[in-house]
């Protein structure tokens, strides 16, 4: 009689953690929300009052020397180019004014909804080189990224507030779609195989955010009526580049300036 | 009449008588219990004092003669010059030491003069110092250091000799006192300067008289009868409080720890019941391993050690004691508690014999015994883990996905990058987990390599045996190989029948590749030679030849067939059908036609099931390794098999075989008396242990023990005790079912092991032959010692160190027999240095090696690669990988890569090697250098190549050493010097010389030999020398070398007379001609 209980006592103990534990842990499985689909929280912009900011960066003080990047590791990369290639951070145009410099609103905006895009921004890689070389997206916005190389690339984001991660694309694979969950400025790409390519993603929560062109110059449009902080940020200057903001308020349907001086 | 007055008792009688008496009687208690407090209770007491006056005067009588066996050799000359060296030593440094005396004498005399002074000087000037430290900046403070300046200008007077009152300041002092100091220093080191090569003489003296003497000096001696004399009468106790001994046992046993050899003769002689206890510990050696002070008596001899009362108590020879003294024969069984996880125990051979007979009996087939057959609950440990890490790994990932998305909505980057870490922590978790799981399902397949089982394969039993012959092996066993395992299990024909049925029925019914006939003389050669006889004997009886681990083949061919035999001496590991544990049958060819793969061939590393990829049984479960012959050669050991017959023997013919009506039944009686614990049988695979587990069985109270009806003769015979129990039960099992009413089901299914050598019974033990009653004895001795140990776990031999590796490496070296070949310890002979036709000196050199430094001798990762593969080679297998020339053939026992493990690190172990090893940087040779070891390699006198293979064929039908090129990877250039330098030193009986070096002068090892003439002027060691070139040559360089040794021989044979034609026979002839 004992000898049986002896038996039975462990497997009904087995049988009650098992049970027990599975019970525990079965919500654990359902709970995994998907936030994507919900409504942003927040005042509904009234396109009808939307202004405009514009604005342009320039560069005082002596011009950064650009390197020339050498390829020579993957002659798919060197065929793709007839002239040498200069490194981009740090260009500046022959007008004085900085180009790929990421201009958004860094405060102010969030007490609007801003949905999430439902287009994305697309990442190439062609010529060995990330294009655009800087860029923006909103948060959750997919981020679609493009090999147009007959090589290799791993695409690299490194970033501090997003989950950090890694992946290969073989020359013909399917594209990478990505998203950032949080609002990060700026987030430095890299492709381990070719270390000299570089890119740049600003991940705000909303979509007023711009970048400078060869011009120097920027538009942002639909910003509704309110006070705001303006910043500029770019490669030059440092390893970590530089910011600068400034003071902004939009009346309804204003088109406002703001330009920005960066020194050398 | 008048009435006489009434007599008063008070008056008319006496009682004085009475008390007179009683008082008497009082007296004498009183007598009797003040005897028996201080004698009668405390026998001891008399034990001490005989010892005390026995042991007087035997040291009495002793140093008289040690004193003349010292005065003899201090009449030795060499006794005699080393005194005179000692003497002229001291005579010859007297004077310098005297005046180095006087001079210490008279700088302490200053130093105290100084001192006087000194000390009170620097105590105040100490305290002038703190006050003025302790002072704030300004003027005082000034002051104060202005006065301390002025303080120590003194003057101070040194009175008294030397100084008389010269004057010093405090400076001056300090120096004095320093210089003098520094003088009295040199003084002191000129002393031991030359007080050491007296020191050194006195050592050399003192170290020959210990060297000459044997036992004590007399000087000792007289300590130990000083001691003696002045003995006092109380209680020897060792006590251990935390493991709760109380050992009184040295009250009467003495001597038993004394430092001078004590024997029965010396103390009383045998007719003294006292001497007995006066002997000395037959075993010193084990006291120093297990100092008494640690580990007391009782936990290795049993009986109870507090009590003193009698020997009989002490010895806990009654009935209120649960574990009395062990029996003389079973001593060994002390041992057992502390070394359970031992299989081989140093000092304790009867023990270490009874651990290995309970394995190679097949005990374990129905007794489970922890440590033993461990895999088969291994691979259950080892499921159960992978199935609980998977449910972790599975949780881990799950709870990473949870944290991520925690981190994407967390409120602020702060707690989002931590979300972040600890999902990467938990990825970084799961996917260690992953690779543990790895680890786990291939160490599943390895447990599964490393499974054996004691008996044959019966689902084989159809290609393997003659149907005739299965029902008369099953009679009886021993009547057919009286050497065999396999016991009698007492089967009437019925149940023969019907076991003999089920077997024959259910075997694979296929056929073999039809073999051609061999050649039984090359055969019987190639049998004796090739190592088979490490572990097989031939011959009965006083013609049984060979090892004793795996069959008798006297009679093989009466029952084996001819194919079969050939297939399973080329390769034993061969089994016709895998098996796959998954589906829990043997896996056909349709199952690889359905999955449109080829048919099964047997392949080591082809184990997954084609149906569901589960891990397969595709080797027979032998020990038997593959050696690795040709089939030819196989066909011919076959062959000779064949011969080894009875003449005449004949079988009736067994038509119940295929009696389908008796399957059932002799599944069922198959399954009842446990056949699948030792044998594979179909259906069967999965059959538990059908025996109670021994693990404690020497502890299983008396009461419990079924001694079914012999109780009472047990007592009164005096065998009412484990071993008495254990002993008849191995003897005859069945004697406990007699007088008994049961059923043929109830009777005891325990199997008899040994025949009787007549009816005779003495004491209920059954008559065996001596060579049973041993093995019955080590048996017992190992169960006896079987007990759930109460001592702390402290105490048992469970290290963590090496020592680990080298107790798990004597289980395989006892589960593969590998002391059949080789020699692990000076004294354990292998079975082939004991076989008739090893005794010759030719035949010596063919013995496989000698492993007594195996680990030192050779590189771990060498080892692991040789054992996993002997040949060496992929391709090219029948050969041995480092000796060709040996006829032994090292066989491939397809260790698991555990066992593996283990054998590398047990050898690693025995020779107290580091792991894992790594090779010193030898300094490559200089141009000069590798010119001389080319000389010296093809020096006349150091013929290397001459018994070296150089793979050579006509070369190396002569070699007797393995090829120079595999020093590189296989041997450590430690070990390779010290073998140079003194091969018998390691390996006594080698081939190798000695004495191929000699000592220089400065300490280096020069060639013995003449040395070829570019030697002159090296000084570094030409042993070195040769061992950096051993380690850089090349088959390049071999090749250089050899031709250098043909051309070096050839004007040495063309001297001779002789006419070559290639170099290689040249070779050949030559190192014939040596």
């Amino acid at each position: 009689m004992n000898k049986r209980i002896l038996v039975w006592l462990p497997i009904l103990c087995a049988t009650i953690l098992v049970f027990g534990c599975s019970s525990e842990k079965a919500p654990e499985t359902t709970e995994q929300p998907t936030a994507t689909a919900t409504a942003p929280a927040g005042t509904p912009v009234d396109q009808a009052t939307v202004g405009t900011i514009t604005g342009k960066i320039t560069f005082t003080g002596a011009k950064p020397k650009l390197a020339t990047i050498k390829m020579d590791q993957d002659p798919v990369c060197v065929g793709k180019h007839s002239s040498p290639v200069h490194v981009e951070d740090g260009d500046v145009s022959a007008n004085g004014t900085l180009p790929n410099v990421f201009v958004y609103i860094k405060e102010g905006a969030d007490k609007y909804a801003w949905p999430t895009p439902s287009d994305a921004v697309t990442l190439d890689q062609d010529g060995c080189m990330y294009k655009p070389h800087v860029l923006g997206v909103q948060v959750d916005q997919t981020l679609h990224i493009v090999s147009s190389d007959a090589t290799t690339h791993n695409i690299h984001p490194q970033p501090k507030d997003n989950r950090e991660w890694n992946e290969s694309q073989a020359p013909g694979a399917a594209a990478l779609d990505k998203k950032f969950a949080r609002a990060e400025v700026m987030i430095p790409v890299k492709c381990n195989q070719h270390p000299w390519m570089k890119a740049y993603v600003g991940v705000v929560k909303n979509p007023l955010f711009a970048v400078t062109g060869a011009d120097g110059t920027f538009t942002i449009k639909g910003v509704p009526p309110g006070d705001y902080t303006i910043e500029a940020w770019t490669a030059t200057g440092g390893a970590q580049g530089q910011t600068q903001e400034q003071k902004v308020t939009v009346g309804a349907k204003e088109a406002k300036t703001v330009d920005f001086g960066f020194k050398g | 009449m008048p009435d006489a007055p009434e007599k008063d008792p008070v008056v008319s009688r006496s009682l004085a008588g009475y008390f007179v008496v009683a008082a008497l009687f009082l007296v004498i208690t009183l007598g009797w219990s003040l005897y028996d407090e201080f004698y009668g209770l405390r026998p001891w007491k008399a034990y001490e004092r005989r010892f005390a006056s026995l042991y007087t005067s035997l040291l009495k009588k002793k140093i008289p003669e040690q004193q003349k066996a010292e005065k003899a050799i201090e009449d030795s000359a060499e006794y005699k010059a080393l005194q005179k060296e000692f003497k002229d030593e001291q005579e010859a440094v007297a004077p310098k030491l005297k005046q180095i005396h006087e001079q210490t004498a008279a700088i302490d005399a200053k130093i105290e003069a100084v001192l006087g002074t000194l000390t009170n000087e620097r105590a105040r000037v100490g305290s002038m110092i703190y006050v003025a430290e302790h002072t704030a900046e300004g003027p005082g403070r000034k002051s104060l250091e202005h006065n301390l300046d002025e303080y120590k200008k003194g003057p101070f007077v040194l009175a008294g000799p030397p100084y008389n009152g010269k004057s010093f300041t405090f400076e001056e002092m300090e120096s004095e006192f320093s210089n003098l100091q520094t003088t009295k220093g040199e003084l002191q080191q000129q002393e031991g300067d030359l007080l050491k090569p007296q020191g050194d003489a006195s050592k050399k003296l003192q170290a020959y008289l210990h060297d000459h003497l044997t036992g004590l000096t007399s000087d000792q001696l007289q300590g130990l009868l000083n001691k003696a004399e002045t003995m006092s009468i109380e209680i020897q106790q060792i006590n251990i409080p935390d493991a709760g001994i109380v050992d009184r046992c040295e009250s009467c046993h003495v001597g038993i720890r004394e430092p001078v050899l004590l024997t029965r003769n010396d103390m009383g002689g045998v007719r003294d019941h006292m001497s007995a206890a006066f002997t000395s510990h037959p075993d010193m050696e084990l006291l120093q391993i297990h100092d008494p002070e640690k580990f007391g008596c009782t936990p290795c001899h049993n009986g109870n050690g507090m009590q003193v009362d009698s020997v009989e108590m002490g010895h806990g020879e009654y009935e209120h004691w649960l574990w009395p003294l062990y029996h003389k024969a079973n001593l060994q069984s002390g041992c057992q508690q502390c070394h359970a996880s031992d299989m081989v125990v140093d000092h304790a051979p009867e023990l270490t014999n009874g651990k290995q007979l309970f394995q190679w009996r097949g005990c374990v087939g129905c007794h489970r015994f922890s440590g033993y057959d461990s895999e088969p609950e291994d691979l259950v440990a080892n499921q159960n883990q992978i199935m609980q890490l998977t449910a972790q790994h599975d949780d881990d990932l799950r709870n990473a996905q949870r944290d991520i998305d925690s981190g994407d909505h967390a409120a602020d980057n702060e707690s989002a990058r931590k979300f972040y870490t600890d999902a990467d922590a938990l990825k970084v978790s799961a996917s260690q987990i992953s690779i543990q799981l790895d680890q786990l399902e291939t160490k599943a397949k390895y447990l599964m390599m490393g499974r054996k089982k004691v008996g044959p394969d019966l689902k084989e039993a159809r290609v393997k045996i003659r149907p005739e012959w299965i029902p008369v092996w099953l009679k009886n066993p021993h009547a057919f190989r009286p050497t065999t395992k396999m016991p009698r299990f007492r089967l009437d024909d019925e149940d023969i029948q019907d076991i003999s049925a089920y077997l024959w029925q259910t075997a694979l019914n296929t056929s073999l590749t039809h073999q051609a006939p061999g050649d039984p003389v090359k055969g019987k050669e190639s049998f004796e030679t090739r190592g088979c006889m490490g572990c097989h004997s031939v011959g009965e009886g006083s013609n049984q030849v060979g090892g004793w681990f795996a069959a008798n083949l006297t009679r093989v061919g009466e029952k084996d067939n001819y194919d079969f035999l050939v297939r399973w001496i080329h390769n034993p590991r061969e089994r016709t059908r895998p098996y796959c544990p998954f589906e829990k049958r043997d896996i056909t060819d349709e199952d690889y036609n359905k999955h449109g793969l080829p048919p099964y061939t047997f392949d080591l590393n082809h184990t997954k099931c084609p149906n569901d990829g589960h891990e397969m049984v595709v080797e027979q479960m032998t020990v038997m390794p593959n050696l690795r012959l040709s089939w030819d050669e196989a066909r011919d050991i076959a062959s000779y098999l064949e011969t080894l017959k009875r003449p005449g023997a004949t079988y009736a013919a067994a038509p119940f075989m295929n009696d389908s009506k008796l399957k059932e039944v002799g599944r069922k009686k198959i399954q009842f008396y446990g056949c699948a614990g030792c044998h594979e049988i179909e259906g069967m695979e999965d059959e538990g242990r059908i025996g109670t587990e021994l693990t404690a069985e020497g502890s299983k109270p008396l009461e419990q023990i079924d001694f079914a009806l012999f109780v009472g003769e047990a007592k009164k015979e005096d065998w009412y005790s484990h071993k008495g129990f254990f002993e008849r039960k191995l003897a005859k099992p069945e004697m406990f079912d007699q007088g008994m009413i049961k059923t043929e089901a109830e009777e005891l299914r325990m199997p008899d092991f040994f025949e009787p050598a007549g009816s005779k019974t003495t004491e209920g033990m059954a008559d065996v032959a001596p060579e049973a009653k041993q093995q019955i004895s080590q048996l017992a001795t190992f169960l006896m010692g079987s007990v759930t140990s109460e001592i702390p776990p402290r105490f048992w031999y469970l290290p963590a160190d090496q020592r680990r590796d080298a107790q798990e490496g004597w289980w395989l070296v006892k589960k593969y027999n590998c002391e059949g070949c080789h020699q692990f310890k000076v004294g354990q002979n292998s079975v082939l240095m004991d076989i008739p036709r090893y005794q010759t000196p030719e035949w010596k050199d063919q013995l496989p090696p000698k492993l007594l430094t195996e680990g030192a001798r050779v590189n771990p990762e060498w080892l692991l690669k040789f054992l996993s593969n002997p040949a060496m080679s992929e391709t090219d297998t029948d050969r041995d990988g480092v000796r060709p020339y040996l006829k032994t053939r090292m066989p491939t026992f397809y260790f698991s890569p555990i066992e593996l493990r283990k054998l590398v690190r047990f050898f690693q172990a025995l020779s107290q090697q580091p792991m894992p090893y790594v090779p010193p940087r030898l300094d490559p040779l200089a141009p000069k250098e590798l010119d001389m070891a080319r000389a010296l390699f093809n020096s006349r006198a150091a013929p290397c190549l001459k018994c070296h293979a150089t793979g050579d064929a006509t070369h190396d039908k002569f070699a007797t050493a393995p090829n120079f090129l595999l020093a590189h990877d296989r041997l450590k250039p430690d070990w390779t010097k010290h073998w140079i330098l003194d091969p018998a030193m390691i390996s006594p009986g080698t081939a190798m010389p000695s004495g191929l070096f000699k000592k220089a002068g400065d300490g280096h090892n020069i060639f013995a030999g003449p040395t070829p003439p570019i030697f002159e002027g090296y000084t570094g060691d030409q042993a070195d020398l040769l061992v950096r070139y051993m380690f850089e040559i090349t088959p390049d360089e071999q090749r250089r070398l050899t031709g250098l040794s043909a051309a070096s021989m050839k004007k040495t044979s063309n001297e001779a007379g002789a006419k070559p034609k290639t170099q290689s026979i040249l070779i050949g002839m030559l190192v014939k001609a040596h």
